[in-house]
């Protein structure tokens, strides 16, 4: 979609000012108006926009400043879902996990309004993240629907609503975000049916990111799924799965994690340049973009910040050597 | 028929404790917030929710825990901890212990947790674990896998006499990973009973979930244990018919409603599946329970699939 050769991008995330966190919490206790806090996150997505793009980012998000995870943040819009509370994950990590209660049915728009307004806000490329059905209900509780396949279904079907609607809105470029996929190996054949449902009819350049997990699992049969790109997470794991995509012919763009979010070390730009040209033994260099392997949001400001500089400049180069 | 009826072990943090841990500890779970009065306080609410719904043989909700293994392992020497690693098929990860050195107990365990508890409330269930701690750690220090067992079959006999001495008469040690575990595996974890419970005076459930325990029999009726815990809800089919099968003077400890989902099980349902098992089994010899633990569920949740429990025995 990019006339760019190695565009650059983010997964989703960026770290959220520490300002911001003040005031959630703040407004968490009730001591903050929703309007002072609708004014913070606007200002806020100003500030990280601002932030990609003196770093060199060619396709932006807007840092995901409102959301706290990926699950009941789009589960609390879409009828017959019901929140009885938080459930942990790990050590002193909960998330709000939502049930569904009753059919499922498209209500609020999802996405459309922050898309909106970050076409406000700058002139460069866009693209919109949103979790996919499959993870949704991977990670909620069903007490409606007969079987897990059936819920996920009718969820791939309010998502399509959702991904038309953010079309007819202008966007161009669509990631589902699907990290549940590659923990249940056995069901990726419910999964590739979720992501043709919802992007049936989707008239704009769709991307799938999956992240943790074993691709040796998923590949060479993620390449069905419907969409035109694939983003995987490769720095994390020093680039070891490149040999499990060389296996077949990769047919998709790719989405090509090349700076660790795991680390707070920040990779020069030599090291980035050298981990890019590892994408080209799977695909040509017009096939790749350029992001890191996940959302920044458990980096500092600054060292993502500087992750992104490097990763820009290293694209950039290597533009120029091409 | 009055049963026992009784948790499985982990029970949601109340809301207000998980705030105040994370405010205390991190996100990370950094410094251990051992027993305090906000401990006591969470500690006397979930024995209080238990006891409302009918639950007779209680647990203290394993609310220091911050997974079914590091908790544990934090107390003995020899582990360090590391990467995330997803719990079975839970949307729920642990930080994978490592034994890096002899496992020795230099400490207590459970045992302040077990006395804190028994100050709340009577019939106190303490649970340990012993195969699947070896089955999800990395060993980085033994010469071989047996010799790591045993060795934490040793530490945990310590705790078990312990707690045993602070009154325990019943214990309870979860093993979910003996449904996976292979022919020498199952052996191996019966060895290690013999050293975990070996001149302890109390009684030993083994309780197990998340599938049937298929892999487990015959060799599961000669574990030194009195209390069977199965799961009737991921393996009804399968564990009726082997409890048909095998006959066992052992009480059965049986899982009958689903700990990991909201939706609420109707009691005619589980009275229907009760009603399966004491065809097989007389009732005096029947634990009733849901599943796994219970902190799969928000906290309000609990309650009520505790309340489905103690509904269908009605």
């Amino acid at each position: 979609m990019n006339d760019k050769i190695l565009p650059t991008t983010v997964v989703g995330s960026y770290p959220k000012p520490r300002w911001l966190n003040h005031l959630i919490r703040e407004h968490s206790d009730s001591s903050l108006s929703d309007e002072v806090m609708e004014s913070a996150y606007s200002d806020s997505i100003k500030a990280v926009v601002k932030d990609h793009e003196l770093a060199g980012v060619d396709i932006l998000w807007d840092g995901e400043m409102r959301r706290e995870e990926m699950t009941s943040y789009f589960a609390e819009h879409i009828n017959g879902f019901s929140i009885y509370g938080e459930v942990r994950v790990w050590g002193n990590n909960y998330y709000r996990k939502p049930s569904i209660v009753d059919e499922l049915s498209y209500r609020d728009e999802l996405t459309v309004s922050e898309y909106r307004n970050l076409r406000g806000l700058t002139e460069h490329d866009i693209k919109v993240p949103i979790t996919g059905p499959y993870t949704i209900v991977d990670w909620s509780f069903n007490e409606h629907y007969r079987t897990k396949e059936d819920a996920v279904y009718a969820l791939a079907e309010v998502i399509n609503q959702e991904l038309k609607a953010l079309v007819a809105a202008g966007a161009s470029f669509i990631q589902i975000d699907d990290p549940a996929i590659p923990t249940h190996v056995d069901e990726l054949e419910i999964a590739r049916n979720s992501v043709e449902i919802a992007t049936k009819g989707v008239k704009a350049y769709t991307g799938l990111h999956i992240c943790y997990g074993d691709y040796s699992k998923l590949y060479p049969q993620v390449l069905d799924f419907s969409v035109d790109q694939l983003d995987f997470e490769l720095a994390n794991k020093s680039f070891q799965d490149i040999s499990i995509f060389r296996e077949h012919d990769f047919t998709k763009d790719i989405g090509f994690g090349c700076v660790d979010v795991h680390t707070r070390r920040i990779e020069s730009v030599d090291e980035i340049k050298g981990n890019i040209k590892k994408a080209f033994e799977i695909v040509e260099p017009k096939r790749v973009y350029v992001d890191p392997d996940c959302g920044l949001k458990l980096l500092s400001s600054q060292v993502s910040f500087q992750k992104l500089s490097n990763m820009c400049a290293a694209a950039r180069e290597l533009r120029g050597e091409l | 028929m009055e049963y026992t009826l009784s948790t499985v072990g982990s029970y949601p943090r109340p809301e207000w404790f998980s705030d105040y841990l994370k405010k205390q500890e991190g996100l990370q779970k950094g410094s251990r917030v051992g027993i305090d009065d906000s401990y006591m306080r969470a500690l006397a609410e979930v024995l209080g929710e238990q006891k409302k719904s009918g639950i007779r043989l209680l647990t203290d909700g394993q609310l220091l825990w911050q997974n079914m293994l590091c908790h544990l392992c934090d107390s003995l020497d020899g582990f360090r901890l590391s990467g995330l690693i997803r719990y079975f098929d839970n949307n729920m990860y642990y930080q994978m212990p490592e034994a890096v050195g002899r496992v020795e107990r230099g400490n207590p365990i459970i045992l302040d947790e077990y006395r804190a508890a028994c100050s709340v409330e009577k019939n106190i269930k303490p649970v340990l674990s012993c195969y699947s701690l070896v089955d999800l750690s990395q060993n980085r220090f033994y010469g071989d896998e047996k010799e790591f067992l045993m060795d934490v079959a040793e530490v945990m006999n310590q705790e078990a006499k312990a707690l045993a001495g602070a009154g325990a008469s019943i214990i309870q040690v979860d093993e979910p990973s003996l449904l996976f575990a292979d022919k020498e595996g199952v052996e191996a974890a019966g060895e290690a009973l013999e050293v975990l419970t070996k001149g302890v005076n109390a009684s030993f459930i083994l309780a197990t979930y998340f599938r049937d325990a298929k892999g487990l029999y015959p060799e599961i009726l000669d574990y030194p244990i009195d209390v069977l815990g199965l799961d009737f809800v991921e393996g009804l089919k399968e564990n009726l018919k082997l409890i048909k099968e095998h006959p066992t003077e052992k009480i059965i400890q049986a899982g009958v409603v689903d700990g990991r989902t909201t939706l609420m099980e109707k009691p005619s349902e589980v009275k229907e599946v009760i009603d399966s098992i004491t065809e097989l089994v007389s009732g005096e010899k029947l634990f009733l329970s849901p599943n796994t633990g219970l902190e799969y569920l928000p906290y309000v949740k609990a309650s009520e699939k505790m309340g489905v429990l103690s509904a269908s025995v009605d």
